[in-house]
């Protein structure tokens, strides 16, 4: 200790240390949103803040059966939150009762031989995965990551990297939903409810629990290959017909210099061999991650830098092995965005896997390849399979689609606002000209007339909901915006 | 008189430094997103502060203190704080380099100062000071801190230009 006071350049050495470790822990600033923003409730983008009457937290059922019934008889609306990632207002309206699902998050009963699993609604699928991976097994389909409610995923029919199992409401063979009435039910697969109910944005009840179909939690082995964007299509169909794969996602430069002209593909091929032991991994290189899409963030030669950097990881990457559970989980915080004045959103187009080639060549000519200098800037594109749905009324994938998921940054001033939206509009009809659609669980930057003609089942849901809540008790901005 | 704003100097400084350290911790804390780096950012500064201490007291040429450069560093140290934008990205950053900057400088000048003869003078001086200052401050009631810190900043930097100009004056 005499020692170390007495050099001061023993001294420099340890304040070098301490600035190193100091700078490593600096946390990265997460976005405030959510049902307790002074006052106003929000949701992940923080757009549409809105005043609502109470947040309500689930703990039993009764209770919640009792403030439907009682808002029946009042005249009251209600709206269903999980972690609030959907971008719309899909989770409040104004001056209702917000119930907040995340403290109903039990896992009931993990069953090995039947390989399932029965959890309440308000866990995530973290919950799920640190319950199921001790018995070797997996979900069958979810979202790339496992920051989503069970409820919250359900009620927009995720999608994710799994190209094997089919659209998510396939792995649903039972709910338990408290109606609209204030009854608790019991629904099964190919009950007709389960149609309205997956993929319902909260519009037919609160989904208490469920049952879902699990499957082993199986290693791959990744393989990353590079390809230009008109070879996609085919390498695409390839992949559907390789039994050996069992996941697959693709990244599409938004670079200046190879802007939607180059790809990667991941492929995650099976090894046949399971695993119990490896643990579910947690986020790593955060602040590594974070800073290079900051980086790819500025546009211009730093977004092909970026994309370069890509390649190094993808090339990192090849041959390694990950559990199936594992590649349910990749890292979220790293594209943590705070900037004042800024905003940045997700926006996901599907079209038909035979119409990628030509719709690509459409996108290539309607958006800029450099945007360093525009309000509006993309920032990602990663493709996803959304396969053929045969369940959901909602529907976004009546064929096999290919689904662009878009992250896309633009200012908060109104002009920007409007821009954003013209841009989008325009894309969507650019969508809609090759048979596809657009997601719903995100801003509604589309007009009411893009969601019929994306939507064509519309009406019938509406019916339905109008048949089936015809006090409107569970209502949303989702709901006022496109269905009122 | 010369002389007399010489003598006078450290006691404004050290005065200063503990008026303005409520503002600057308001600002810390700001920049320091969880309680733990906040905690980080200040032993960063202590150890940086025994760093500069000991760096003059090994100082062979004690004569040569280098000292108007050391209130000009602080007083850029300050002023940078007063112009950073609480909401920039890289704030934690740079608050932890200008906790190792102040923390240098300040142990320095203090290792500095209590080799004056007007120390322990300035050391009554400084409670008392201190006491009347921070009561008068609690009556005004809106005032960003870093309004406060870059006055601060800009003090030292006028400090510092003071007592180069006394030194020449005396060579
Ligand atoms: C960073 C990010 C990445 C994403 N990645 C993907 C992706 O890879 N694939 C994909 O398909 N989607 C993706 N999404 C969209 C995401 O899947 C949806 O927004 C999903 O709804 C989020 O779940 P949540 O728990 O946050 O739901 P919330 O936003 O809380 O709720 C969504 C809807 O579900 C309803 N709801 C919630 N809980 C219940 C319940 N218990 N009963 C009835 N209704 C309920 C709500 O009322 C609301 O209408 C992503 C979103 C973000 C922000």
């Amino acid at each position: 200790m005499k020692r170390i006071v007495k050099s001061p350049w023993i001294l420099c050495f340890l304040v070098l240390i301490i600035v190193i470790l100091v700078a490593f822990n600096i946390p990265i600033e997460k976005r405030k949103y959510g049902l307790a923003q002074s006052g106003m409730t929000t949701d992940y983008t923080g757009l549409l803040p809105e005043h609502v009457d109470r947040v309500v937290k689930a703990t039993n059922r009764t209770d919640l059966q009792n403030i439907v019934k009682q808002a029946n008889l009042e005249g009251k609306h209600i709206s269903i939150a999980g972690l609030q990632h959907s971008q719309g207002g899909h989770t409040y309206y104004k001056d209702g009762i917000v119930i907040d699902m995340r403290t109903f998050n039990k896992v009931m009963e993990v069953n090995k031989q039947e390989k399932t699993v029965r959890v309440e609604a308000g866990a995530s699928w973290e919950d799920v995965q640190k319950a199921v991976q001790p018995y070797g097994l997996a979900l069958k389909v979810t979202q790339s990551q496992s920051i989503f409610t069970i409820g919250g995923s359900l009620s927009v029919n995720a999608h994710g990297r799994d190209i094997r199992f089919g659209p998510m409401a396939d792995m649903v063979k039972e709910i338990t939903l408290l109606t609209p009435k204030g009854d608790i039910k019991t629904i099964r697969k190919n009950d007709a409810l389960m149609g309205y109910v997956l993929g319902g944005y909260g519009l037919f009840g609160v989904i208490l629990d469920v049952t879902l179909d699990l499957t082993d939690n199986e290693l791959y082995t990744i393989h990353t290959n590079k390809m230009k964007t008109s070879e996609y299509e085919s390498y695409f169909k390839d992949v559907q017909s390789n039994a050996e794969i069992a996941m697959h996602y693709a990244r599409v430069s938004v670079a200046p210099s190879s802007f939607l002209d180059e790809m990667y593909a991941i492929d995650y091929y099976k090894t046949g061999k399971y695993d119990q032991k490896t643990k579910l991994k947690e986020e790593s290189f955060v602040h590594l991650t974070k800073y290079s899409l900051d980086m790819g963030r500025q546009g211009g030669f730093l977004e092909d830098l970026f994309w370069n950097t890509q390649n190094l990881y993808m090339k990192q990457i090849e041959n390694s092995q990950i559990t199936r559970n594992n590649v349910m989980r990749s890292e979220s915080t790293f594209m943590e965005f705070t900037k004042p004045g800024k905003v940045e959103v997700l926006q996901e187009f599907f079209v038909p896997v035979g119409e990628y080639g030509e719709y690509m060549k459409d996108l290539k000519q309607f958006l800029p390849a450099n945007d360093a200098d525009d309000d509006f800037k993309i920032h990602n594109i990663t493709i996803r399979y959304a396969a053929k749905d045969k369940t959901t009324s909602l529907n976004y994938a009546k064929e096999d689609m290919l689904g662009l998921v878009i992250l896309i940054q633009h200012g908060l001033q109104e002009d920007d606002v409007q821009n954003a939206k013209k841009m989008i509009q325009k894309w969507t009809d650019i969508t809609l000209t090759h048979g596809g659609t657009y997601y719903l669980p995100y801003y509604p930057y589309q007009t009411k007339e893009q969601f019929k003609e994306s939507y064509t089942n519309w009406k019938d849901f509406k019916d339905e909901k109008q048949k089936l809540d015809p006090n409107e008790v569970f209502i949303n901005n989702f709901y006022q915006n496109y269905l009122k | 008189m010369k002389r007399k704003w010489n003598r006078l100097i450290p006691l404004i400084i050290t005065v200063g430094q503990v008026v303005v350290f409520p503002y600057y911790v308001i600002w810390l804390k700001g920049v320091s997103l969880t309680f733990t780096l906040f905690a980080w950012l200040f032993a960063t500064h202590s150890f940086s502060a025994a760093w500069g201490y000991r760096t003059f007291q090994t100082k062979k040429n004690k004569q040569k203190s280098h000292i108007s450069f050391v209130y000009f560093g602080m007083g850029c140290a300050y002023l940078v704080v007063g112009q950073f934008n609480i909401e920039m990205d890289l704030l934690p950053y740079i608050a932890l380099i200008l906790q190792v900057l102040l923390g240098f400088l300040q142990g320095y000048f203090r290792a500095w100062h209590v080799e004056q003869d007007s120390y322990h003078l300035h050391a009554v001086n400084h409670y008392i000071l201190v006491g009347w200052i921070m009561i008068s401050l609690s009556f005004i009631k809106i005032i960003s801190p870093v309004v406060i810190i870059s006055m601060f900043g800009w003090l030292l930097c006028g400090c510092g230009l003071l007592k180069m100009l006394g030194k020449n004056v005396s060579n």
